[in-house]
C-alpha cells in the first residue's frame, strides 16, 4: 500500500519523524519525546495502524488509579482522618458524636478513621471517652495518601502504577477499589498497553516525508490572526485530502412538488392565462348546480362530496345567479334547453361542503371574466375517497376555461395540442370523445409521452349554454382540466401520490426533481 | 362511470360484424366507451362507459348497437313501441293501478317477452342490465326498479295496488315461508338493502296478478313462483316502477330495445291510471315520448369551427342512429326509442363531432391575444418563500384534512376555547375529519415522524388554512398563512424572534410584539405579531407538554403568520 504523504496528519507526521526504526514506540516515548497527551497518543496510534504504517508487538499489562469524585473531595478538603486530626488539635478533645456533627460526618467513618488513627498512636480515647491527639503531625501513611491525592490531581487525575514506589502502592491498594469504587478515593483500572514498532511502509512513509521536507509543523487552518500578525508568511500549509467525505450540509429550499406545480403555473402565466383562486368550502350551488350537474342525477355520484357539519348551509346564493341557474335546470331558462324537468331544490344549493373539483372555480370566473380571456387554477380539491396510492382526501387540480368569439372545437383541440406540447411535452397528442356534465362537446385528449407513454392528459369540452348563460356569458367558453399528476410522480421519481405530501423531513430534504 | 362485463363472442354476435379486440379499440371512442380489460379465460371483455347520460350504452346489445349503426349506417327498427298518436294493441296483456300510489311510486311501465327459451348468456345479460339501469340511472333503485317474471304464470289483468305493509303477506324469493311487506324490510338481504325506499309511506307498492297471485313488492323483491325466473323459461312478463315517469319510460325503452337485439318478441303492455300522467291516463308501453329538435346550422358550424352543409350535417347524424333530415339552413332530428339525452342543440352538435370523427378536426391556436398573470396572493406568497428559503428553511407541503387529535388535543387547544375549527359531517374516518386552521401542527407532526434527520429542523410551508367566522356567507374564511418551525438544542425565542424579523424585514413590515398567554408555548415566551393595529400571526416556544403529546424530543420554536394580512398595505 502506498501512502500519500502529504495527507499525513501532523501527530503522524511527528510519529513518523521522531522515532527510529526498530524503537519500541509506546506512550511513555511519545509523551517525554513529543509532549503527546494520552488522547494525541490514541489518535496516532489508530490512524497509523489502520494505514499500516505501525503494527503492534507486544501486549503490557497495566494498572492505573484514577481520582473518584470522593478522591477529589478529599484532596481539596482533607481526608476524615486529616480533619479529625485537625479538629482536635485546634479545638482540644471531643467526643466522636460531637466530632461528627462538627465535621459533617458520619459516626462510623469518623469511628473507623480513630481506630486507625489510635493504632498508629496518633489519637487515642481520655478516660471521659473523649478523643484527644498524641501528637500534632500526620502519621507517614497519611502522608503518602495526601502526596498520592496531590500527584493525581496534579496528573489529570490518574496515577500509574508503574510510577508508585511500593509503600505508595501498598498504601493505594487499601484506598482503592476496582468496582463499586464511590466510597473510596481512587478506582483501580486494568487495562493493557500495547507497544508498537514501524512496518515496512511506515519506514518508507518516514523516508518520503524526510524526502517531502514535510515536518509537521505546516499550517492547518489559516486564521484571521495569521492574516493579521503577517505570521502566515514564509509557513508550509498542510495539504488535505481533496477525496474525504463531504460535510453534510442542510440548506434551504423550496419543496420540489410544489416547485413542479409552480413551473405549470409559470407554464400557463406565459401561455396567456390569469389565475384563480377561491375559498375551500363551497356549496351545491357553485360545485355542481352552476355547473348543470341535476341534483338527482348520477353524474353526482362520481363528485362524492364532503359536507360541511357546521353550519350546514350558506347564508344565500348570490343572485341574479341563483334564479337564473334554478330555471336553467328546470325549464332550461332562456339558453334553449329543456333543461332537466324537475323541481329545483333552493335549499339543497345552499349545502356546504368541501370543494370537491377545480371546475367551481371557473364557473365562479364567469360572471366576472374578461372577454376574451383565459383564466386557470392549480386548486386544492377534496374527495370522499379511500387514501391509498392512486387516491387522496384532498389533492390538487389545474382547470381553466378560454372565453371569446371565436372560440370552437378547432380552437378547443389546438389548445389541448398546446398543453400537451408545452406543459407534458407530449410526442403525439390524440382525442377522443369525453363526458363531462358540464360540458357538450366533451373531448379528452391522451399523449404520448417521452417516458410515461400513452395517458390521458386531461378532459375539456366547450361548456354547455345551460352553464354559462344563466352566469350571464353569451360567447362559447372553452373548459379544460389537466392531470398532472403522474408526470408530477415522474418527475419526482415516485410512484404513490401520499408520497407527494409526505411530513418525513429527511425524505423531502433528498428529494429532487429531474433537471 | 358505469362498468359492464359481456360475454365475448356474444358482443360480437349482437355487433354483426366481423371484428377483433384492436378494430373494438378503434371504434369504442363512437359510444364513449373503453376496454379495460379482457378475461380470456371466461371469455369476458371488460368495458367502462363514460357517459352517464347514455344508460343505452351500458350493456352488450345496447353498445354493440351504437357501433353498429356507426360502422354500418343501417338504422335497426323497434316496431313495438307506441306513441301519443298511435298505440299498438296490447290484447289482454293490461296493468292497472291503485289510486293510492299517487304518492308513494306512481308509475309502472311493462312489456312481455317471447320468442325463445331464455339462455344463460340471456340471463347474465338481463340481470347485469336491471342491475346498470336501476342502480346507476335509477339511483339505486329509487327511481327505477325492475322486475322479471314467468308470464305464463300470470292472469291478467295485473294489479298494481298500495298494501297494508303488515296485513299482505307473501313468500319471497329466497325464502321459504310467508313474511309481511314490513318484515321483508326487516328479515330479507333485499329488504335491508332497499325496504327504505318506501318504509316511510302508510302502504307499500305491491304487484299480484288478477288472482292475487304475487309477483313482487316492488322496489324490493320478487315472489318464490311468479318472481322466480329460470333459463328455459319461454314467456316473460317485465314491469319497472318509479317515480318519474320520463326516466322510468326511457329505461323500459332501452331494455326493451336490448331483449329486441338479443331476439327476443316484444309485446306491448297497457297500464290504466285513475290519476293524470303527462302521457295520458292510458299507456301502452314501450312508449316512444321523446321530442323532435331542431338547430341551425350557423350553430354548428360556430359550435365546431367547420364549414358544413345540413345535407352532410344530417347524414353523420344518421350514422349515430339519429333520425335527422336538413331543413333548409338548419337540422330536425328526431332521438332514437333508446335516448333522451338531446337537452339542447349543443348535444346534437356533440354526435356530429364523434360522427365526423375526431381526426377530422384540424387544430387550430386559440387567436386573442390575453395577459398571462398570478394572483397577487400567489406572487406575495413567492416572496415569502423566497425569504424562508434564504432563512435555510427546508418547504413542506402537507394534507389539509386532519384529525381533532392532531389538530387541537395535541397543540393542548380545546374547541370550547374559541379555537373553532371546521368539521366534516360524513368523514371516511376520523383522521379525515377536520380542515385544517392552522399549519403547526402539520409542523409539529412532522417533527414527530423526523427525528432521526440530522439536526437542526428548520421547515415551513405557505399553504391554505380555513376557520369558522359566522359573520361569512359561507360560515368560514380560507386564508393564506405561512408557518415555519424550528428545532434543535438551542432553538429558543430569541432565534425565532430573529427570523420574524428577518421576514418582515424583507417584507417592508413594520410590526410590534406582544406578549401572549396560549397554552402552546411556554408561559412568557409566547407573543403575538402585531401589524397595523392586528394581531397577524404568533410565535414561541412549544410547551413542553405539547411536545410531549407529540412524542418529540427536541426543543422546538414556531411562528405562523396570515399573510393575506400582510398582504395589504399599512395605512
Amino acid at each position: 500500500m502506498s501512502i500519500e504523504v502529504k495527507n499525513l496528519h501532523p501527530l503522524e507526521i511527528k510519529v513518523l519523524l521522531n522515532v527510529e526504526e526498530g524503537e519500541e514506540i509506546d506512550y511513555g516515548l511519545l509523551a517525554e519525546r513529543l509532549q503527546f497527551k494520552v488522547g494525541q497518543c490514541n489518535q496516532a496510534f489508530s490512524w497509523l495502524t489502520a494505514k499500516s504504517l505501525i503494527q503492534d508487538i507486544r501486549h503490557i499489562e497495566k494498572r492505573s488509579y484514577e481520582l473518584t469524585e470522593l478522591g477529589k473531595l478529599y484532596q481539596r478538603e482533607g481526608t476524615p482522618e486529616e480533619r479529625i486530626l485537625k479538629f482536635v488539635v485546634q479545638k482540644g478533645a471531643a467526643a466522636i458524636p460531637e466530632i461528627s456533627s462538627s465535621l459533617e460526618l458520619e459516626n462510623k467513618d469518623t469511628g473507623s478513621a480513630f481506630g486507625s488513627l489510635s493504632k498508629e498512636k496518633v489519637l487515642a480515647m481520655n478516660a471521659d471517652k473523649e478523643v484527644t491527639a498524641l501528637q500534632d503531625s500526620p502519621s507517614p501513611r497519611m502522608n503518602t495518601i495526601r502526596t498520592l491525592l496531590d500527584r493525581a490531581q496534579a496528573k489529570d487525575g490518574t496515577l500509574e502504577e508503574s510510577e508508585l514506589s511500593e509503600e505508595e502502592i501498598a498504601a493505594i491498594s487499601t484506598i482503592s477499589k476496582k468496582r463499586g469504587a464511590g466510597g473510596t478515593p481512587f478506582k483501580l483500572i486494568e487495562g493493557e498497553e500495547i507497544v508498537y514498532s514501524f512496518t515496512k511502509e511506515g519506514i518508507q512513509a518516514k523516508q518520503d516525508l524526510q524526502e517531502a521536507g514535510i515536518t509537521g509543523e505546516e499550517v492547518g487552518t489559516l486564521t484571521s490572526e495569521m492574516l493579521a500578525d503577517g505570521s502566515w508568511r514564509g509557513r508550509q500549509f498542510r495539504a488535505y485530502n481533496v477525496n474525504s467525505p463531504a460535510n453534510r450540509t442542510l440548506l434551504g429550499r423550496k419543496n420540489p412538488y410544489t416547485e413542479f406545480l409552480e413551473s405549470v403555473k409559470d407554464k400557463l402565466v406565459s401561455l396567456g392565462f390569469e389565475e384563480f383562486d377561491g375559498p375551500l368550502v363551497e356549496t351545491e350551488f357553485w360545485n355542481s348546480d352552476a355547473l348543470f350537474m341535476p341534483q338527482f342525477h348520477s353524474a353526482r355520484d362520481i363528485h362524492d362530496v364532503y359536507q360541511i357539519k357546521d353550519p350546514t348551509h350558506a347564508k344565500e346564493i348570490e343572485q341574479p345567479y341563483l334564479d337564473q341557474v334554478a330555471s336553467a335546470h328546470e325549464n332550461g331558462w332562456n339558453t334553449g334547453s329543456r333543461g332537466w324537468q324537475y323541481d329545483f331544490d333552493r335549499d339543497f344549493t345552499r349545502r356546504l361542503i368541501l370543494r370537491s373539483q377545480g371546475t367551481v372555480l371557473s364557473a365562479k370566473q364567469l360572471p366576472k371574466a374578461a372577454i376574451p380571456g383565459k383564466y386557470f387554477g392549480i386548486v386544492r380539491c377534496f374527495r370522499y375517497d379511500q387514501v391509498d396510492a392512486t387516491h387522496l382526501s384532498d389533492f390538487y387540480q389545474t382547470e381553466g376555461i378560454v372565453l371569446g368569439e371565436e372560440v370552437n372545437l378547432r380552437t378547443l383541440l389546438g389548445l389541448l395540442k398546446m398543453f400537451a406540447e408545452e406543459v407534458a411535452g407530449a410526442e403525439d397528442v390524440m382525442y377522443v370523445p369525453g363526458y363531462f356534465p358540464f360540458t357538450e362537446p366533451s373531448v379528452e385528449v391522451h399523449i404520448k409521452h417521452p417516458e410515461l407513454g400513452w395517458f390521458e392528459l386531461g378532459g375539456s369540452g366547450i361548456f354547455r349554454p345551460e352553464v354559462t348563460e344563466p352566469l350571464g356569458i353569451d360567447v362559447p367558453v372553452l373548459a379544460w382540466g389537466l392531470g398532472i399528476d403522474r408526470m408530477a410522480l415522474m418527475s419526482l421519481g415516485l410512484n404513490d401520490l401520499r408520497e407527494l405530501f409526505s411530513p418525513d423531513i429527511e425524505n423531502i430534504r433528498l428529494r429532487r426533481r429531474e433537471a | 362511470m358505469p362498468k359492464i362485463e359481456v360475454d365475448k363472442s356474444a358482443f360480437y354476435r349482437y355487433l354483426g360484424i366481423t371484428a377483433d379486440e384492436e378494430k373494438l379499440k378503434e371504434m369504442f371512442p363512437t359510444a364513449k366507451a373503453e376496454l379495460d380489460g379482457v378475461d380470456e379465460e371466461k371469455n369476458i371483455l371488460k368495458i367502462e362507459l363514460n357517459d352517464t347520460n347514455r344508460p343505452d350504452l351500458w350493456s352488450a346489445p345496447g353498445l354493440a348497437r351504437q357501433l353498429r349503426i356507426h360502422e354500418t349506417g343501417i338504422i335497426p327498427e323497434y316496431p313495438f313501441f307506441s306513441a301519443a298518436e298511435q298505440k299498438l294493441d296490447a290484447e289482454d296483456r293490461t296493468v292497472t293501478v291503485d289510486p293510492g300510489l299517487i304518492h308513494i311510486r306512481p308509475f309502472i311501465t311493462a312489456f312481455a317477452v317471447t320468442g325463445k327459451p331464455l339462455d344463460d348468456p340471456g340471463l347474465k345479460e338481463i340481470i347485469q342490465i336491471q342491475e346498470k339501469i336501476c342502480w346507476n340511472f335509477g339511483q339505486k333503485r329509487k327511481s327505477i326498479a325492475m322486475g322479471v317474471y314467468r308470464s305464463d304464470l300470470i292472469q291478467y289483468p295485473v294489479r298494481y295496488t298500495a298494501a297494508d305493509p303488515d296485513a299482505v303477506k307473501f313468500v319471497p324469493l329466497d325464502f321459504k315461508r310467508e313474511l309481511s311487506l314490513r318484515e321483508i324490510n326487516s328479515i330479507h338481504p333485499k329488504g335491508k338493502d332497499y325496504g327504505h325506499i318506501v318504509a316511510d309511506f302508510p302502504a307499500f307498492p305491491f304487484l299480484t296478478d288478477s288472482n292475487g297471485d304475487v309477483l313482487s313488492y316492488p322496489p324490493v323483491i320478487n315472489s318464490a313462483r311468479i318472481g322466480a325466473v329460470e333459463i328455459g323459461d319461454e314467456q316473460l312478463f317485465i314491469e319497472l316502477t318509479g317515480t318519474d315517469i320520463y326516466s322510468l319510460t326511457l329505461a323500459t325503452s332501452i331494455i326493451a330495445c336490448d331483449l329486441s337485439d338479443m331476439g327476443y318478441t316484444i309485446l306491448p303492455v297497457k297500464v290504466e291510471y285513475p290519476y293524470d300522467t303527462p302521457f295520458g291516463r292510458e299507456v301502452v308501453t314501450p312508449y316512444y315520448f321523446q321530442e323532435e329538435m331542431e338547430t341551425e346550422l350557423s350553430y354548428i358550424r360556430r359550435q365546431l369551427g367547420i364549414d358544413i352543409t345540413a345535407a352532410d350535417a344530417a347524414d353523420l347524424l344518421r350514422r349515430m342512429g339519429i333520425g335527422a333530415e336538413a331543413n333548409g339552413e338548419g337540422v330536425r332530428i328526431q332521438p332514437p326509442v333508446y335516448r333522451n339525452d338531446f337537452l339542447h342543440p349543443a348535444d346534437i352538435v356533440e354526435d356530429i363531432m364523434i360522427s365526423r370523427g375526431m381526426d377530422s378536426f384540424e387544430p387550430e391556436m386559440p387567436k386573442d391575444f390575453t395577459l398571462g398573470r398570478l394572483t397577487r396572493e400567489t406572487e406575495f406568497g413567492r416572496k415569502v418563500k423566497d425569504i424562508m428559503v434564504g432563512l435555510g428553511f427546508q418547504e413542506m407541503i402537507y394534507n389539509y384534512l386532519g384529525s381533532k387529535r392532531d389538530f387541537l388535543d395535541r397543540m393542548g387547544l380545546t374547541e370550547e376555547d374559541g379555537n373553532g375549527i371546521i368539521q366534516v359531517a360524513n368523514p371516511m374516518t376520523e383522521n379525515f375529519e377536520f380542515v385544517r386552521s392552522s399549519i403547526l401542527p402539520q409542523l409539529l407532526y412532522s417533527e414527530s415522524v423526523s427525528g432521526n434527520a440530522v439536526y437542526p429542523h428548520k421547515s415551513f410551508e405557505a399553504g391554505k388554512i380555513a376557520y369558522p367566522d359566522e359573520n361569512d356567507n359561507y360560515g368560514s374564511v380560507t386564508k393564506n398563512y405561512l408557518g415555519f418551525l424550528h428545532s434543535d438544542n438551542g432553538a429558543d425565542f430569541n432565534v425565532v424572534s430573529g427570523y420574524v424579523s428577518a421576514v418582515m424585514f424583507y417584507l417592508s413590515r413594520e410590526y410590534s410584539l406582544e406578549e401572549l398567554d396560549d397554552p402552546r408555548f411556554i408561559p412568557g415566551r409566547g407573543a403575538s405579531v402585531l401589524y397595523n393595529g392586528n394581531i397577524v400571526g404568533i410565535l414561541g416556544e412549544v410547551h413542553p407538554q405539547v411536545l410531549e403529546n407529540w412524542g418529540i424530543q427536541m426543543p422546538a420554536t414556531v411562528c405562523e403568520l396570515d399573510l393575506d394580512a400582510l398582504l395589504t398595505k399599512e395605512g
